[in-house]
């Protein structure tokens, strides 16, 4: 056993297909989520303009910390790269954020 | 920022409300009666024996190169050979046509009801009773061209471009509220009816009826094709050289 | 760490702490406009009420989305006992020619399929 673990780290190393996908799923889940109540709370503050693009990068930035912080010091058993963390999906869910940013602001501001 | 218009808050307990929830609400409502219609396809065994035997050949053609040459050949043989070999038997055509197979039918008719049916219905309804007013402002500024988008049912001149009407609100949140969905159903729900239209136009080349004789065929020439390149010849070597 | 009911919870106040701010914002506008004041910005309270529940929500929704998974391929071998290591889907044989030692095997060769029809 411990000449195979030797094996894999002279070379390549294997990854679980299905753990890799789960964990693109929880974070994928998490961006959507984060992306529609950063949505709500843009919309809540009233930004207009480029404020609320601003405080699309600062939602996204502060998810990327707080994954950071979950996933922990050892973040390497679970991504492969840190920062395709951050900048994968960065434009996809901006529909979304949009969406709520112009409801909530529709029903706290234009009224 | 100051608003040159005041909206009735009436419009937005009546009219803006009412949108969001009723688009959403209409989706989830499609998320349940698509799965209540869902038919199981049954899977045929000989159907399912075909699509076993491919991948098996594929993946003889993939990793054939780590058994010796002989074995290749044999196995490509079983595939093969002229006579009795799996890719190369006689089948009788699989005269799968649409119109022939009730099933299909059915099965159209399922997905245009759950489709189709409620986006004329409540797009058409929405049009009719909740049309004509400005509902909200996006919070940020447009450009003139995006007019036409966003104000679809007040023609005015004058209006500024940010702000968007009623039966503008309710198509953004058709197409918005894809995410939210995938959100609360999980993926590969059946509210989602823009991925629906996207089928629709992509055309019906993924809904074709598996005809295994092409696949046979195919198969059958990528594996007659297929190279065998002995990938251990020095594997002895390697092995004793290798650094334990 | 699975999900519990505290993340949960700490959803459902962080949601009804952002309504609050909501419904808050709203009163402020609804209260300028009517002493036609001009809107500059929202009180810092109502600010840090909003952005401290996003914060709070997105801190349970992380939980409640689910744990992540080792990646390497070599820690599902961790968990495995030696009795199922060698149960190896994909190297399954059904077709075996040893089947015609069976006694139960009935041999099926053309001429008996010829025969059968």
């Amino acid at each position: 056993m411990t000449k195979i673990k030797n094996d894999k780290n002279i070379a390549a190393t294997a990854y679980n297909e299905a753990a890799i996908r789960n964990n693109l799923a929880v974070v994928e889940y998490c961006r959507t989520s984060m992306a529609a109540l950063s949505g709500c709370t843009a919309g809540l503050l009233g930004l207009t303009g480029l404020n609320g693009a601003g405080f699309y990068i600062f939602a996204i930035t502060g998810l990327w910390i707080m994954l950071l912080l979950k996933a922990g010091p050892n973040w390497k058993k679970y991504f492969i790269s840190r920062r395709s963390l951050l900048t994968n999906g960065f434009f996809g869910q901006l529909f979304t954020y949009i969406l709520c940013w112009t409801f909530l602001y529709g029903m706290v501001h234009v009224y | 920022m100051t608003s040159d218009l005041v909206v009735d808050s009436q419009i937005r307990g009546w009219v803006f409300l009412p949108i969001v929830v009723i688009t959403f609400l209409v989706g989830i409502l499609r998320h349940y009666i698509s799965i209540l219609f869902i038919s199981q396809k049954k899977a045929e065994p000989q159907q399912l024996q075909d699509s076993q035997i491919i991948m098996r050949s594929r993946i003889l053609r993939e990793n054939g190169k780590y058994i010796p040459k002989s074995s290749f050949s044999s196995r490509r043989q079983f595939f093969n050979v002229e006579e009795g070999g799996y890719l190369t038997q006689k089948r009788a055509p699989v005269n799968q046509n649409m119109m022939t197979d009730p099933t299909m039918i059915t099965d159209m008719l399922k997905g245009n009801i759950t489709n189709v049916l409620p986006m004329i219905i409540i797009g058409g309804w929405i049009n009719w009773m909740l049309s004509g007013f400005i509902t909200t402002k996006v919070p940020f500024p447009l450009t003139l061209r995006f007019k036409p988008m966003l104000q679809r049912g007040i023609e005015q001149m004058h209006l500024d471009a940010s702000w968007v009407s009623s039966a503008s609100w309710y198509f953004l949140n058709v197409f918005g509220l894809r995410s939210i969905y995938t959100l609360v159903l999980g993926e590969n729900n059946g509210a989602d009816q823009s991925r629906h239209m996207q089928e629709q136009m992509s055309g019906a080349a993924v809904a074709m009826p598996t005809d295994s004789k092409v696949a046979f065929k195919s198969e059958w020439e990528a594996l007659e094709l297929a190279e065998h390149q002995w990938a251990l010849h020095d594997i002895e070597q390697l092995v004793i050289q290798k650094p334990m | 760490m699975p999900a519990t009911t505290i993340h949960r919870l700490i959803v459902t106040i962080g949601f009804l702490s952002l309504f609050h701010a909501a419904y808050s914002a709203a009163q402020h506008r609804s209260y300028l406009r009517l002493n036609e004041l001009e809107f500059t910005h929202l009180p810092s309270d109502i600010i840090a009420q909003g952005i401290i529940s996003l914060f709070v929500i997105m801190y349970g929704v992380m939980y409640v989305a689910g744990d992540f998974r080792d990646i390497k391929a070599s820690a599902d071998l961790e968990n495995k006992s030696w009795e199922s290591f060698r149960n190896v889907p994909s190297f399954y044989t059904f077709n075996h020619r040893g089947k015609a030692f069976s006694p139960t095997y009935v041999s099926i060769t053309k001429s008996a399929l010829d025969e059968a029809e």
